[in-house]
């Protein structure tokens, strides 16, 4: 180990020259796809990962600098456009770009795309154990299974959902009826009571370790995030596990993340950065991505190499009607945010 | 030693008592030479990123985090000081109860604390001087790994499919009791607070009761005291200033703790710690975790000198 | 003897309570499965994986470097506070070296995060870290210093100076070799506080700069595997040796500790 040590001392920095720093979500690009990069451009990728838009905005607010590339999701995105945080993207260095399903493009966020194309998309949906939901006979194209007490009954400490003021918000407010970006106080604040009067049936609060939780089998339900859900239920079947995790997206709507490759104004390599996102929108690595954690996929030319049993997947590839009932969220300016962490505290100590 | 070495001139003082004021010229250079250093450096990096927090209390926060600027162009931006994020704090019971509940857990966690290191350091310090050294190198042992592996290690232990939580539950489903979830609870984050802070409280305890006078109890004994009484008219009292001391070094870190309820806790345990840690790391709003934080600061002084006043009247009662 | 035996039991019973669970880490460090359940059976697997893991090596390498660096220097600044503390008595000096020892690790660390961005305007990373190491160092360097002054004996001084030796040449003389253990004793304990620093670090890591116990942090927030338990096992054994090692030079500076 010293050895090894000894020699990250001193040569680390001799080849910090072809680094690409990658500031990512948790479990959102696979090992394989980062080797082939690596290969490609005879560089090295660091990683850093995080498990929640606000943790990463936090972070670089506090001054993380470094970043080439970061992934964030729209509500991220514009508010890093508005703090001009970004560098534009210079699109003679992106011919594949010309693979992107325009529907993902030019969205309010970052109209014309001047900082951002998309990466991959994820759904925050209800996750299931399928054994254990079928026995229990209870309906999973709901919120309902996750708020009502009248169903939580039968999965008492079974239950876990997303440690997101955000995304926890968003559902409860969609179960209630309202839009996800809905900022009207009296609103949230029934989301709130609705929360709390959930909250003893629930586990915990999780952002990240109920993948493994689904897959050894102790959590049943979770509200999570699809490309999670999807890696449970590939961990479950490796394991030889007599269930399925099953992902189902409730009927009364759910939160879309579209999630873009953006140029952080600190990446001390725009040319790296520019490769490596033009190797993203590669079809054959796009669907790469796809085929192994999960993630929606808004690239055209990605499509075909989809494994079929993916395609098939409505929490990867989610239909024309459930479509419609999707909603990207929009950022909140401070007060929001305070007022959200006020409620936030109150749904943590009650 | 080089005795009659030179007689060279008055550089330094080092080894002199004499006052400060009859100090000549050249010693009192080397005493700025010596505390001037570490002075400034902690002017620097503690004195001085204290006053800054305390600033940024009275300050708007920014509109993608940090602060706001304190003098903007735009006459409408939040600009200059405020009391606002005071007055928010104050404005209902629901942060005032996260402090109560913080202070609770601490107290909870030093009284377990103190329940648990008095025997054992009443053992040691009873003990022969020669086995005394290995017994307390035994309880510091544990601090050779990382707190968050001794945490990570209840982890494990409490976990679902671990042999205490079968047994547990296994015995809970004797008596027809529904099974509970150890990890993720109040219990799991009391049991790793207890675990992590126990040395610092046995070690003082220790410190104090080994200087006990032992002939004391043998004149208790004389008297007719039996054990009980011995231990609870002579070295219980004798030890306050013991229990004092390790109270304190175990209550103080408890109620800044965040990562402890961050790892093993629940849907409901979150403590002062963790809601300073949001604001810095996840709401972006600095002026109020500013605010929050100097709140724990008032609230551990309080607590601290509270504390002594009533182990000072105990002493003499 | 009763009540012997009744201190015996508790005893033994909290010995059991603090060793119980590192045995469990170190155990499963051995455990031939990805989830830490059940023992499936004996590998080395864990070890080789943890070999191999270049952020894991580069976060130690950053650990080792930055504990260095701040032991050395808060070595130096808490020897100079400490003899400071035991020759002048000076108040506001004694203090700042142990407020920062006495309060609550998150406060130090929120408010040097707000000083390193809002008034230096300091890029978050390995020396912001190395600032912040120093700054809860010194007091701790300070306080066996001091204790070990404490303890010297004061005729050997009057007797340097009767011999005419030169106030500096007593200290470097007679002095310094005198407290030598319990500097060393110090810088080895600020050492070991900073490769073990979670809270403070955290707060004034930034992002791109990992530390052991920050990656550690984020293993066990993930995806917990028995990686974990096999850098455990290798950081206790580090830290063990330094404390083995700082028990040689100054017995009574660990007594101090906290």
């Amino acid at each position: 180990m010293w050895r090894g040590l000894l020699f990250l001392l001193c040569f680390g920095n001799a080849q910090a020259d072809d680094v690409l720093h990658l500031y990512n979500w948790n479990n959102y690009i696979s090992e394989e796809t980062v080797q082939r990069f690596e290969k490609q451009c005879a560089c090295r990728v660091v990683q850093d990962y995080y498990s929640d838009n606000e943790e990463m905005l936090a972070k670089l607010a506090a001054g993380a600098t470094g970043y080439d590339i970061l992934v964030p999701t729209g509500n991220a995105l514009e508010s890093l456009i508005r703090q001009k945080a970004l560098r534009p993207l210079d699109k003679r260095m992106l011919p594949n770009l010309k693979n992107t399903n325009p529907a993902y493009l030019n969205t309010p966020f970052d109209p014309g795309n001047r900082y951002s194309v998309p990466y991959a998309y994820t759904l925050t949906l209800i996750g299931y154990n399928s054994e254990k939901l079928r026995e229990l006979n209870l309906p999973v194209d709901s919120w309902a299974v996750i708020f009502e007490p009248r169903y939580l009954g039968k999965l008492k400490g079974r239950v876990t959902v997303l440690d997101s003021q955000r995304e926890l918000l968003a559902a409860a407010l969609k179960y209630l009826g309202y839009s996800a970006n809905d900022t009207d106080e009296t609103h949230w604040k029934q989301a709130r009571d609705l929360i709390i009067r959930a909250k003893p049936y629930w586990a915990a609060f999780n952002a990240s370790s109920y993948i493994k939780e689904l897959t050894v089998g102790n959590i049943w339900l979770v509200h999570g995030y699809s490309n999670d859900i999807f890696q449970a239920d590939l961990d479950a079947q490796n394991a030889g596990r007599g269930f399925r995790i099953v992902a189902s997206i409730p009927k009364e709507g759910a939160v879309l993340a579209l999630d873009s490759m953006v140029l952080h104004n600190s990446g001390p390599r725009p040319d790296l950065a520019h490769r490596f996102i033009d190797f993203m929108l590669d079809g054959r690595n796009s669907a790469e991505l796809t085929n192994l954690i999960g993630s929606g996929n808004p690239n055209r030319d990605a499509l075909q190499y989809i494994k079929p049993e993916v395609a098939r997947n409505p929490a990867v590839f989610p239909g024309a009607a459930q479509q419609e009932r999707l909603e990207m969220l929009r950022d909140l300016d401070r007060h929001q945010r305070r007022v959200l962490s006020r409620i936030w505290t109150e749904i943590k100590l009650r | 030693m080089r005795c009659g070495w030179g007689g060279g001139t008055m550089r330094g003082c080092f080894c002199m008592s004499e006052e400060h004021a009859r100090l000549p010229p050249a010693a009192r250079l080397t005493k700025w030479l010596v505390s001037g250093p570490p002075f400034v450096y902690l002017l620097l990096f503690f004195a001085a990123p204290g006053l800054i927090m305390v600033l940024a209390s009275f300050r708007f926060p920014g509109e993608f985090g940090g602060l706001a600027p304190f003098t903007a162009t735009d006459p409408d931006a939040l600009q200059g000081l405020t009391l606002e994020t005071y007055r928010f704090f104050f404005s209902d019971f629901i942060y005032t109860e996260i402090f109560i509940k913080s202070f609770i857990v601490a107290l909870t966690t030093t009284l377990i604390c103190l329940v648990m290191a008095y025997p054992l350091a009443l053992l040691i310090a009873r003990s022969p001087k020669k086995s005394r050294d290995l017994m307390v190198l035994l309880v510091i042992l544990p601090f050779a790994s990382n707190f968050l592996i001794r945490v990570y290690a209840w982890m494990i232990i409490l976990g679902p499919q671990a042999a205490l939580s079968l047994a547990f539950n296994g015995l809970l489903g004797m008596f027809g009791v529904e099974p509970v979830r150890l990890l993720f609870s109040p219990f799991a984050v009391l049991v790793a607070m207890v675990y992590v802070h126990l040395p610092f409280m046995v070690l003082p305890l220790y410190t104090n009761l080994e200087r006990h006078d032992p002939t004391l109890l043998d004149a208790a004994q004389d008297l007719g005291a039996n054990a009980w009484q011995r231990f609870w008219r002579v070295t219980f009292p004798l030890s306050l200033p013991g229990i004092f001391a390790g109270s304190v070094l175990v209550f103080i870190p408890v109620m800044g703790m965040f990562a402890i309820p961050d790892i093993l806790g629940g849907t409901g345990d979150m403590l002062v710690g963790n809601l300073i840690k949001e604001q810095f790391l996840g709401t972006r709003d600095w002026p109020f975790g500013s605010t929050l934080s100097i709140m724990l600061t008032l609230a551990v002084l309080l607590c601290v000198w509270i504390a002594a006043r009533l182990g000072g009247r105990r002493r003499y009662a | 003897m009763r009540r012997g035996v009744w201190l015996w039991t508790a005893a033994l019973a909290v010995y059991a309570f603090l060793y119980l669970p590192l045995l469990i880490v170190i155990a499963y460090s051995f455990n031939d499965s990805r989830l830490n359940a059940e023992w499936v059976g004996f590998t080395w697997r864990w070890y080789g994986v943890l070999f191999h893991d270049e952020d894991m090596l580069a976060a130690a390498g950053n650990s080792l470097l930055i504990a260095t660096v701040s032991s050395l220097m808060a070595t130096l600044l808490g020897t100079m506070a400490g003899i400071a503390m035991h020759r002048y008595r000076i108040k506001t000096l004694t203090f700042i070296v142990m407020a920062p020892v006495a309060m609550p690790e998150i406060l130090l660390g929120v408010s040097l995060l707000l000083f390193f961005i809002q008034l230096l305007n300091l890029t978050l990373g390995t020396l912001s870290i190395m600032l912040a190491h120093i700054t809860f160092s010194i007091g701790f360097v300070a306080i066996v210093v001091r204790t070990s002054l404490a303890g010297l004996d004061e005729s050997l001084f009057e007797a340097a100076r009767d011999c005419g030796a030169s106030p500096w040449e007593t200290f470097r003389h007679i002095t310094f070799p005198l407290i030598l253990p319990a500097v060393a004793a110090g810088g080895l304990m600020a050492f070991t506080l900073s490769i073990d620093d979670f809270v403070i670090t955290f707060f004034t890591a930034g992002v791109g700069v990992s530390t052991l116990p920050l990656h550690i942090y984020s293993m066990i927030k993930i995806a917990v595997t028995p990686e974990v338990n096999a850098v455990s096992t290798l950081l206790m054994l580090l830290t063990l040796t330094l404390i083995v090692l700082a028990a040689k030079f100054a017995p009574d500076a660990l007594k101090g500790k906290g």
